[in-house]
This record gives C-alpha cells, sequence and structure tokens, in this order.
C-alpha cells in the first residue's frame, strides 16, 4: 500500500492483528474458504403474493439437503396458514407476526435471528445448519440484505447466502408491468425460480424467462411441481464472468443492472474510495454491489458486498473459485449507469497508478 | 438423549472400534511402507493397550490391530509415532505396580507391533508414565514418576523428564525437572495444596516440545498452572516462566500449545469432576508476547454450564489440538480444535486473540452403553489432509470429520 492510504478501517496495522497478527496475515481477518466463513448461511426467499414460495420451502424440507434448516415466516395476510404448513416439516419455525418485512419491522427479524442463534447455542432448539427466510410477498429485499452488513446487526453470526426470488408464470408478467416491487425484487435476486409452468398458457414461461434476462442475467429455475433441485436454492452464488448492462428505459426510476470486470489487480485503497464516492453521493440508488475483487496486496479473492449505504465486512478467500482471476462485480442500481460507474474506476485507478 | 449437534464440520465415519471404543489422549499417525495411513489410538483404560485404525478413507475406517494390557492394573493414555517406532506409555493404578514405564514398537508391519524395549520407570513412590511427547525421533519428553525419586506429597509422583531414544534399544535418560519443593529434601517448601477434594497433584500433564524453539517445553503443570522451561541444556531445564491461576480456580493445567507466529499461548485445563462441580474448565488465550510474564487475555466462549451439566459426566475443557510438528500433522496458528466431554469437539478462531470466537462444533449423540448416558469427547488429531479424528472417552471410539469452517 502507498503512503498516506493505509488508514482503511480493514488496516491490519492497528487492532488485534498489529499485536498478534504473525506473519501471514490478511487485512481481512483470516483467510476463508468460502464467502460465508465460519457463520449460518441465511437464504431469502422473496416473491410476490401467491407465487409459490411456501411450496417451493416446503418441497425444500422434505429433501435430504433440506435437512437442519430453520424458516422463519414473515406473514402477510392470510394469518398462521404459513406457519402451521411449515411448522409439521421443520425443526424450529418462527413466526414474525409483525406483517410486511421492510425497514419498519426488521428490528423483528434481528431478534428473532438472535434468539434462534442463542438457542441453538445452548441447545434449546435441534442444531440447524441454516436459515431459510421466507418473505411477505411485498417485501423489499433491500433493508432484509442490509441486516446481514454489518456486526451490529447480524453480520457477525449470518451470512445471506443467496437472494431468490419466485416469480410464477400465470401472474408474473402482469405484476411486472403493475408493480415495480416486483421486477426490484427479480433485478436483486442470486438466482430466480419460475412456478406454475405447467399452468401457464404456451409459450408463457418462455416469454416470462425472456422478460426477466431483461432485468438480471442471473441463473433462472423452472420449478417442477413445485419444487426445485436444492442446490438451486441453498448453494452461494458463482460470481459474474462477462460483462452486461441491462438498464431499464426510465433512467430516472429504472432499474440498472451491469457489471464492471478489470483485467488487472485493484489497489485496495482505490476500490475503497470508489465505493466510498458511490456510496456517498448516490448511497440509496446503491441497491446492490457484490462480487470478488482481485488485490493487489492479497492472495485470495476479496469477497466484498454493498447494499445502499452499507458495506459488509469484505472476506479473503483462501482461494478462487475458478480460473477466471479478474475483479468481477455486479451492480444493481436505480437510475446510475453503468458509464459513470466504470470512469469513476478508471479514474480513481489512475490517479492511485499515479500518485503511487 | 441429546441427538448430535453439529455445525461447520462434516461427519464422515464413527467407528465404534468393536466394543472396545473407550479411547486416552494418544493419536498418531503413521504413513506404513505400504502407503496406508494408520492411526494409532491410546486406550484410556485396561483391557486394551492400543489399538491401530487404517485410515486412508476417512469415509471407511478399518480396524488393523489391536493389543492387551499385560496387567488390568495399568493404562496406556498415552503414545506417539515417529516413523516406525511407536512409544506408549504406561501407569499404573498405584504406586509401586509393575510395568510402569513406557514401550517402544517396531510398528513397520501395523498388523504386527514388535516390541523393541521396555523403559522402566516403576519405584515405590511412582506409578510410571502418564503422557509421553515424542516428535523428532530422538527425544522423549514426559510427565513420569522413577525409581529414584521420592516426592514430598504423594499426589507430586510424577515430574518432567527427557529421555534419549536416539537407539531405541538403549534409552537414555538425559535430563529432568520438578517444580522446586516437590521432591523431598528440596530446600524449597512444597507448594500449597488444594483443598483436599481438589488436590490434583504438582505434576505436569503434557510436554509440548517444538522445532520453532528447541530450547523450550511448554508444560501444563496440572495444579501448578503453566510452566516454561529452557531446555537448551537438556540436563539443567530452568524454569522460563510460570502462570498459576489457582486458586481461585480449580487447578488441573492439562495443555500449552504456543502459536509462535502470533506470540500466543493456548492453554487448556482438564475438567476432572461431573456435573460442572469444578466449573468453569476453560481453554485460555495467553498473551506470550514477554515470556517471562505470560498474560490471560480472554477464554474460548462455551455454551452455558446449565445446559450440559446434568447431561452425565464431565462438562469441560481437556484436550487440544497441538500442532504436531510432523509432516502428516495439520498445522494452523489461528483455528483452536478442543475437547469438552460432553460438550463435544469445539473450534474457535483466534484471529482477534481477545475475541476468540466460535466456528464449528460436533457434539455426538451419546453412544449406545454409555455408562454415563453422556458422550465423552477426549481428545483430537488433525491430519495434513485436514481430516479431523475425534474419540470418546468411554465407548464411542473413533469420529473422523472434515472441518468447514
Amino acid at each position: 500500500m502507498s503512503a498516506g492510504s493505509t488508514r482503511s478501517k480493514w488496516s491490519s496495522e492497528t487492532g488485534p492483528e498489529a499485536l498478534f497478527g504473525g506473519k501471514d496475515i490478511s487485512p481481512f481477518g483470516r483467510r476463508q474458504k468460502r464467502p460465508r466463513g465460519p457463520r449460518l448461511p441465511v437464504v431469502v426467499v422473496t416473491g410476490f403474493l401467491g407465487s409459490g414460495k411456501t411450496t417451493l420451502i416446503r418441497a425444500l424440507l422434505d429433501k435430504p439437503e433440506g435437512a437442519g434448516t430453520a424458516i422463519v415466516v414473515n406473514e402477510y395476510g392470510e394469518i398462521g396458514i404459513d406457519h402451521a404448513l411449515l411448522r409439521s416439516s421443520s425443526d424450529a419455525t418462527v413466526l414474525l407476526g409483525n406483517g410486511c418485512l421492510c425497514c419498519n419491522v426488521r428490528s423483528d427479524l434481528q431478534e428473532t435471528l438472535r434468539a434462534l442463534f442463542a438457542d441453538r447455542a445452548r441447545g434449546a432448539v435441534p442444531s440447524f445448519a441454516r436459515v431459510v427466510i421466507e418473505t411477505s410477498g411485498l417485501a423489499d429485499p433491500g433493508p432484509v440484505l442490509q441486516t446481514f452488513a454489518t456486526d451490529r446487526a447480524l453480520g457477525r453470526e449470518f451470512h445471506l447466502q443467496a437472494l431468490i426470488c419466485v416469480v410464477d408464470a400465470i401472474a408474473g408478467a402482469a405484476n411486472f408491468a403493475r408493480m415495480p416491487e416486483s421486477r426490484k425484487q427479480v433485478a436483486l435476486a442470486d438466482r430466480i425460480v419460475v412456478t406454475k409452468s405447467d399452468l401457464a398458457e404456451a409459450g408463457a414461461t418462455e416469454r416470462l424467462v425472456e422478460r426477466i434476462a431483461t432485468l438480471n442475467p442471473a441463473p433462472v429455475g423452472i420449478a417442477r411441481n413445485g419444487e426445485i433441485d436444492p442446490s438451486f436454492l441453498l448453494d452461494e452464488p458463482l460470481a459474474v464472468r462477462r460483462n452486461f448492462d441491462l438498464a431499464e428505459a426510465d433512467h430516472t426510476h429504472g432499474l440498472d443492472s451491469f457489471s464492471l470486470i478489470f483485467d488487472e489487480p485493484l489497489s485496495w485503497p482505490g476500490f475503497e474510495q470508489a465505493m466510498a464516492v458511490l456510496m456517498s453521493l448516490r448511497g440509496p440508488d446503491l441497491l446492490r454491489v457484490k462480487g470478488l475483487v482481485a488485490l493487489a496486496e492479497c492472495r485470495g479473492p476479496v469477497v466484498v458486498h454493498i447494499v445502499q449505504h452499507v458495506a459488509h465486512p469484505p472476506v479473503e478467500l483462501e482461494d478462487w473459485p475458478d480460473d477466471d482471476r479478474r475483479s468481477r462485480l455486479v451492480f444493481v442500481t436505480r437510475g446510475l449507469a453503468r458509464e459513470p460507474v466504470a470512469q469513476l474506476f478508471a479514474s480513481v485507478a489512475a490517479f492511485a497508478a499515479g500518485g503511487a | 438423549m441429546a441427538d448430535t449437534a453439529i455445525w461447520n464440520f462434516k461427519q464422515l465415519a464413527h467407528h465404534e472400534l468393536d466394543g472396545f471404543g473407550g479411547i486416552g489422549e494418544g493419536m498418531s499417525i503413521q504413513i506404513a511402507k505400504d502407503g496406508r495411513r494408520i492411526l494409532w489410538l491410546a486406550h484410556e483404560s485396561a483391557p486394551k493397550n492400543f489399538t491401530a485404525v487404517d485410515v486412508s478413507d476417512p469415509r471407511a475406517p478399518k480396524l488393523v490391530a489391536r493389543a492387551d494390557l499385560p496387567q488390568s492394573h495399568m493404562r496406556s493414555n498415552s503414545l506417539e509415532t515417529v516413523g516406525d517406532i511407536m512409544a506408549v506409555a504406561y501407569q499404573t493404578t498405584r504406586p509401586g505396580l509393575q510395568p510402569a514405564g513406557f514401550e517402544l514398537f517396531d510398528i513397520s508391519v501395523p498388523e504386527n507391533p514388535r516390541s523393541i524395549t521396555f523403559f522402566d520407570c516403576s519405584g515405590p513412590h511412582s506409578r510410571g508414565v502418564h503422557q509421553l511427547w515424542f516428535a523428532d525421533g530422538q527425544y522423549i519428553h514426559m510427565s513420569s514418576g522413577a525409581s529414584d525419586f521420592v516426592p514430598s506429597h504423594p499426589k507430586d509422583d510424577q515430574f518432567y523428564r527427557i529421555i534419549d531414544v536416539k537407539n531405541p534399544s538403549k534409552p537414555v535418560e538425559v535430563g529432568r525437572w520438578w517444580l522446586p519443593g516437590t521432591k523431598e529434601g528440596d530446600s524449597e517448601p512444597p507448594p500449597v495444596r488444594h483443598p483436599e477434594n481438589a488436590d490434583t497433584g504438582f505434576r505436569p500433564h503434557n510436554t509440548n516440545v517444538y522445532p520453532e524453539r528447541p530450547d523450550r517445553a511448554y508444560l501444563g503443570y496440572i495444579d501448578g498452572g503453566l510452566v516454561i522451561l529452557d531446555i537448551a541444556d537438556m540436563a539443567h531445564p530452568k524454569m522460563v516462566a510460570r502462570w498459576d491461576y489457582h486458586p481461585p480456580y480449580f487447578g488441573f493445567t492439562h495443555t500449552v500449545v504456543p502459536f509462535f507466529d502470533r506470540n500466543l499461548l493456548i492453554v487448556s485445563d482438564e475438567c476432572t469432576r461431573t456435573e460442572g462441580q469444578d466449573w468453569p474448565k476453560l481453554v485460555w488465550i495467553v498473551d506470550g508476547r514477554a515470556e517471562t510474564n505470560p498474560v490471560p487475555i480472554s477464554t474460548c466462549p462455551l455454551p452455558p454450564l446449565e445446559n450440559f451439566m446434568r447431561r452425565g459426566a464431565r462438562y469441560g475443557a481437556h484436550n487440544l489440538y497441538e500442532n504436531l510438528p510432523k509432516p502428516n500433522a495439520w498445522k494452523s496458528d489461528r483455528i483452536v480444535l478442543a475437547t469438552f466431554f460432553n460438550g463435544g469437539l469445539r473450534a474457535y478462531d483466534t484471529s482477534n486473540p481477545y475475541q476468540p470466537a466460535e466456528v464449528g462444533y460436533f457434539v455426538p449423540e451419546p453412544p449406545a452403553r454409555a455408562p454415563s448416558g453422556a458422550i465423552q469427547i477426549n481428545d483430537v488429531f488433525v491430519d495434513e489432509r485436514q481430516i479431523v479424528y475425534t474419540v470418546d472417552r468411554h465407548v464411542g471410539g473413533l469420529y473422523t470429520l472434515e472441518m468447514e469452517f
């Protein structure tokens, strides 16, 4: 690192690592085998009312891969029905009674998850290996994503493993047209499950999948009889491998989703500065930024995840997940296009190179 | 009965060792000449001496060999292998009995361990060897009595001894050390005893020596706390540091593992009483930057006592994975793996040593026929493939695991 740029809050030059770091030190703590490290994986399932979320989760619990899953249900409307369904097949089900799982009830979710974690540690609930959160149909996933971002919230114990969006082949297209929230759920997702394709008219599923591809290039899975391969729900998403740029026509409120890929390793201070500029100027519009960063000062790739003005603590992995060693970032924004972001990174990189 | 609780470990196999699944504190990997990976296990108590298990495929461990003890009044408890030589500790139930000492075996054919020599440590005041450390092929560092050693208190019968086994058929003692005052005739006064119902003796348990500091021995000195010795002159070990935290804590400091590169010492107690009577028995993180002044800075977090104290038998710390300085052993100066009897095997990340964080646990369901009705996870070893081996003290035998943290 160049002089004057080492005051990063992740710097190893202060704190316990300075006293006890040893020689083989990562600026980001112990190198991890996988992005979640030792934390509990959380799979968040979004999707509009009636899209088939509960059926999908219930099918997962019936499979061996679904063993050891705690379900947190956030209800809206039909009181208790989802809860009753899930309770019969899950060891640890918690009902959030407070309606829509958005900003104002986020603390409910935090308290629920905190209690689950504590109960598990003291053996008061069966030992579970993951949490699946079923959000209410209207929920904005953003606040849920933020919940796992910081130590103050739940970032020390829980890790957002995957955000799954369920879209049904019958009503999905109409929801996209009428409800901006449904497009946002799709845009933010790591994977998308299309349900009810067997009930939809001919060609509807194909048209829906094409529409989804205009919002998010993430993998789309077609559920059969309400179920899908468990790994499609549970696995850590793969890092993006190609450039894309999806922008909705309305640039003032429309969603943009694009990738930035850097051939050369970045410097952490440069990356941090570029992100700090973006977060301070356009934080509310930075719906989600995720990816792997190759750093000159690190052996392994660094996993980054930012939701609006909140950055998850970066994690250095022991190794790259594939043979692509380039920095790869995906941005989902509201009205913030690829070009100015790419330019910002380019100028910060040029400044860092010039000042080195 | 509690179900298995598992977090960030993946269980690969469980082998009950055909009805003799009570394992002590000796776990050592040998790569046999035919390439098989053999795990040698010391038994907790008679009638079995040691068991060899082929763990080449950790998903399908196979029993290879097993030996009986010559006497029922003895136990082996501790063993180590270096190449095709295995050292096995023998301790008797009372002073004055035989055989007490250690035996060296040629294990070049794992099915047929052949005795090379027996090193006698018996004596009127000796129970022989409780634990031995054998990593470099030349020296055995051990906690042992001796025929010529008269302790000032009968519970202090074992002390630190260094035996040169370079010629395995003729082991020779090259050094010894005891806490001043624990040998009759010492000019120093004997140490102040712990209360009678909690007096477990001023004697070493584990005696670890690493190539990073060949001039140091790291001793868990039971009721005497942590002891660091300068053994540059093996004939005259000198105490460099001692950290004694009892009272107020119950005694039985068990193991000291240095994380050399990070100036940390990881120290475990042994829980020796049931139902939480000697709680808390802990794993301590000690700041070792000033060698002569070890400073405890944290302990590894444990689930609440009330959730385990009534599960049966012991709940509290015991063995640590010791970063064995051997090619077929895993090394980590971040992760602590520790066994806690009915609290199972637990893993901690010490990256921030002021706040060690639990990153995994494995608490198997109580084995069938467990005398206490509880699991009693006793010891842990990790090979260079990062396969974790852990054992039950009474009947459960061997569990193989992968680490996922």
